[in-house]
């Protein structure tokens, strides 16, 4: 009795949530533009800073230690504490400026990850040709590494952009703004209103990783499928930068 | 030979069978007698509200009774769905937040008692009881930097009109919708200008320090406005009323508790006068103990638990 | 304006001393251990305690969950695909909003954020299981076979602690994914270390941040160590020794 009752409200809640979407399609809208802007504006500072970096170190075969654990540590970080520390410990008060800060430190370690173990593991092949023609070290690595590389640091953003995405929604909820403000103001918006921007939410960020998706697959040449480490459903997960690589 | 096994599980039968029905009829006198009923006791969503329900849980266990603690629901409008589901059948609310908010009345009582007794009767209708109200007070208030005030000559809260768009006015979410709130700001007080900023649970008094609100909605016995830094701004109309605490209890709990339940409820809140509530607040929010500890000490020093 | 009740109470209150204020505390210093050594008890041991809980019923109820799975999948191949992606999907689903949909199912509880943080390591712990399953030597195969072992006895005998590796990498994994994602917890109930960073933001308390963000990495280092060393425990056939 007790699961037939609480099945119907659940159902009532979709209705509502959907009702709710529909008259408040501007305020949905507008949140959503803004999450969409934090998070791509987080990506890139993220991938200005990361993928250098991870390039770098993979070119020159250095620093594996570092570039492969911090995609591990960056996501044993809880959000909530780095959007704390920024808000109080670096006084910064709540506003762009801290999600800004605490999407980039969530940001920046799959990027680096993925662009290290992407240079580092290219093909010694097409390297080795790269330097027998005479190319020096810088054109070998714009050349030759990353465009072999493009693939798999390709997989390192688009894990990158999910954890923005869903750290920018606990954002909105601490201090304002994007669809995780309305989440957590169920005073004002109703429990439909908090379902809809959930559902909104969840459909943002599918559709996020759904685009990604194809630019994934358009970006990884056919012959290079094997080659590269694209996931399937039976390859394993080692490190968190792969859990997010699907 | 079959005949003596069968007289056997016979006997053996019979125990079994005497010994089932006087188990039950024990358990049913059991539950007969009168036990002490489980509060489930819930409370709002900050310090001096979790402050208040550590006193009521521990003043009742102390005398044994169980508690189930549901602590930081939310705000009124969450714990109220609570309250009316049965999720919790007590928590500590201010009389004036039970006219204002839970039923919506327009009009502010003219007193603390008036506003008790129009609250009782509301609640009343919809099978809840108000247990004694606390001595204190405690209402939502504007506060400002002291510079601010000083720097634009703001004494009360009509006063802010003279900011024009500089103002920005920060406060938890549903203030926004409020009569108590931003609602009566513009209908009572004429301020209509500048911006609302939503800090769903951020120190209002930081958003001060570090300039990202002009104006802010406190609580009149909030420590920090002991320290001399802030300014409130006086609420001439009483949109902000009359707040005394007071335990929302359901009837059904009520009667459970009966006078010797009721009394020791009864007991902690005739002790939570203003100084006695604003050294507990100051303990918790600013020198960051924690709030069952402060209660504890409270309780045990008036002999309350 | 304070507004006093005009009812007088009938012998004033005594205020006891809460103890002494800490001068690190209301100074606003970074981090007071003396804060942490007081409140340990009452305040900050709970929520790491509660935190471990929630954690554990999670990887262990969606541990369990995936184990079905892969070992489903691992006996009809058609259904890694679907099973993958639906995992994949919900694994997509911002913590926050999964949480807030399943709220109307099964309301502000513990039961809510257990079946969303559970759910988060189902896409992990399926495919580390299921290639952990399907990537036994074909050598090992045949000589189990060659054994007269039956299907079922291959499994438990043979391919199940051959996966351990796959397994325990994914556990890893997971674990330290569900400590993390569980302070987001903290919106729907008021446990764990996630609530105790909330309340540092609403008081703008360094210290209470610092203390509940650092045990939560510290728990998630050590969750991942414990875990190493069960592996080792748990697969002593691949302690090898170089013979010189």
């Amino acid at each position: 009795m007790a699961g037939r009752v609480s099945a119907l409200f659940g159902m009532n809640v979709f209705g509502d949530a959907l009702g709710f979407i529909r008259d408040n399609p501007h305020l949905l809208f507008d949140r959503a533009l803004e999450q969409l802007w934090l998070a791509l504006a987080a990506l890139a500072v993220s991938i200005a800073l990361a993928l250098p970096l991870g390039a770098w170190l993979g070119h020159r075969h250095r620093g594996s230690l570092f570039a492969i654990n911090t995609a591990n540590v960056g996501r044993a970080l809880p959000t909530l504490a780095v959007l704390a520390l920024g808000i109080v410990v670096l006084g910064l008060g709540v506003g762009f400026k801290t999600n800004l800060l605490a999407l980039v430190v969530l940001g920046v370690p799959p990027i680096l990850t993925n662009a290290y173990v992407a240079v580092d593991r290219v093909d010694p092949e097409p390297v080795g040709a790269a330097l027998g023609m005479g190319m020096t070290g810088g054109q070998i690595l714009t050349r030759v590494e990353l465009p072999l590389a493009l693939p798999t640091i390709f997989a390192g953003i688009r894990v990158a952009a999910i954890f923005i995405i869903a750290t920018a929604t606990i954002a909105g909820a601490v201090g304002g703004g994007s669809l995780g403000a309305i989440i957590v103001n169920q005073a004002a918006y109703g429990l439909d209103g908090v379902f809809g921007a959930a559902m909104c939410v969840a459909l943002l960020a599918l559709l996020v990783d759904g685009i990604l998706w194809i630019v994934q697959r358009l970006l990884t040449p056919r012959g290079l499928r094997g080659r590269t480490a694209q996931p399937t459903y039976d390859t394993p997960i080692g490190t968190l930068a792969e859990a997010g690589a699907r | 030979m079959l005949i003596r096994t069968h007289r056997r599980h016979g006997i053996r039968a019979a125990i079994a069978a005497t010994l089932v029905v006087a188990l039950t009829v024990g358990a049913g006198v059991a539950a007969a007698a009168p036990a002490k009923p489980t509060i489930k006791l819930g409370t709002k969503d900050f310090p001096e509200e979790f402050i208040l329900g550590q006193l009521y849980k521990q003043a009742l266990e102390a005398k044994g009774y169980k508690v189930q603690f549901k602590k930081n629901i939310g705000s009124t409008e969450i714990i109220k769905t609570a309250l009316y589901s049965g999720k919790i059948d007590m928590y500590p609310e201010y009389t004036g937040t039970i006219l204002s908010v839970i039923f919506k009345q327009a009009k502010s009582p003219a007193s603390a008692q008036a506003a008790y007794n129009q609250a009782k009767a509301k609640l009343g209708a919809k099978g809840f009881t108000l247990f004694a109200m606390t001595p204190f007070s405690d209402t939502d208030a504007i506060a400002v930097l002291k510079s601010t005030a000083s720097s634009n000559g703001l004494k009360t809260i009509s006063d802010l009109s003279k900011l024009g768009d500089k103002l920005t006015i920060s406060a938890l979410p549903e203030f926004q919708t409020r009569s108590a709130g931003l609602l009566g700001l513009k209908s009572a007080y004429g301020v209509t200008n500048g911006t609302f900023k939503p800090i769903p649970q951020i120190d209002p008094y930081a958003t001060l320090d570090n300039g990202t609100a002009t104006a802010v909605d406190v609580f009149s016995t909030d420590p920090q406005l002991a320290s001399g830094k802030y300014t409130v701004l006086t609420d001439p109309k009483f949109i902000f009323g009359f707040q005394n605490v007071a335990p929302i209890v359901s009837k059904k709990l009520a009667a459970q508790l009966g006078p010797q339940g009721r009394r020791i409820i009864d007991a902690v809140s005739a002790k939570l006068t203003l100084p006695a509530i604003i050294a507990m607040n100051k303990a918790v929010s600013v020198d960051k103990k924690s709030d069952a500890a402060v209660a504890k000490a409270f309780l045990k020093a008036n002999n309350l638990a | 304006m304070i507004a006093l009740a005009a009812a007088a109470a009938p012998s004033a209150p005594v205020i006891p001393d809460f103890g002494p204020t800490d001068p690190c505390v209301t100074g606003h210093h970074l981090f007071c251990p003396g804060w942490v050594h007081d409140n340990w008890g009452s305040t900050i041991q709970p929520a790491l305690l509660q935190h471990i809980k929630l954690t554990a019923i999670a990887v262990s109820v969606g541990f369990a969950i995936a184990l079905l799975l892969a070992l489903a999948a691992d006996r009809y191949r058609p259904l890694a695909p679907p099973f993958g992606v639906l995992a994949a999907i919900v694994y997509t689903i911002p913590s926050l909003a999964l949480f807030q949909l399943l709220v109307p199912l099964t309301g502000l509880t513990v039961t809510t954020v257990e079946i969303a943080l559970a759910s988060y390591t189902l896409i992990v712990l399926f495919r580390n299981t299921l290639t952990g399953l399907q990537s036994t030597p074909p050598d090992v195969l045949e000589a189990a076979r060659g054994m007269g072992l039956s299907d079922p006895q291959m499994l438990v005998r043979v391919r199940l602690p051959l996966a351990i590796p796959a397994i325990v990498a994914g556990l890893r994994v997971a674990v330290v994914l569900t400590i993390a994602e569980a302070t987001v917890a903290s919106f729907i109930i008021p446990e764990g270390l996630g609530f105790q960073i909330r309340e540092g933001i609403r008081t703008s308390f360094s210290t209470g941040i610092l203390t509940a963000g650092g045990l939560a990495v510290l728990l998630a280092f050590t969750a991942d160590g414990l875990l190493v060393l069960l592996q080792r425990v748990l697969t002593p056939w691949s302690r090898r020794w170089r013979v010189a």
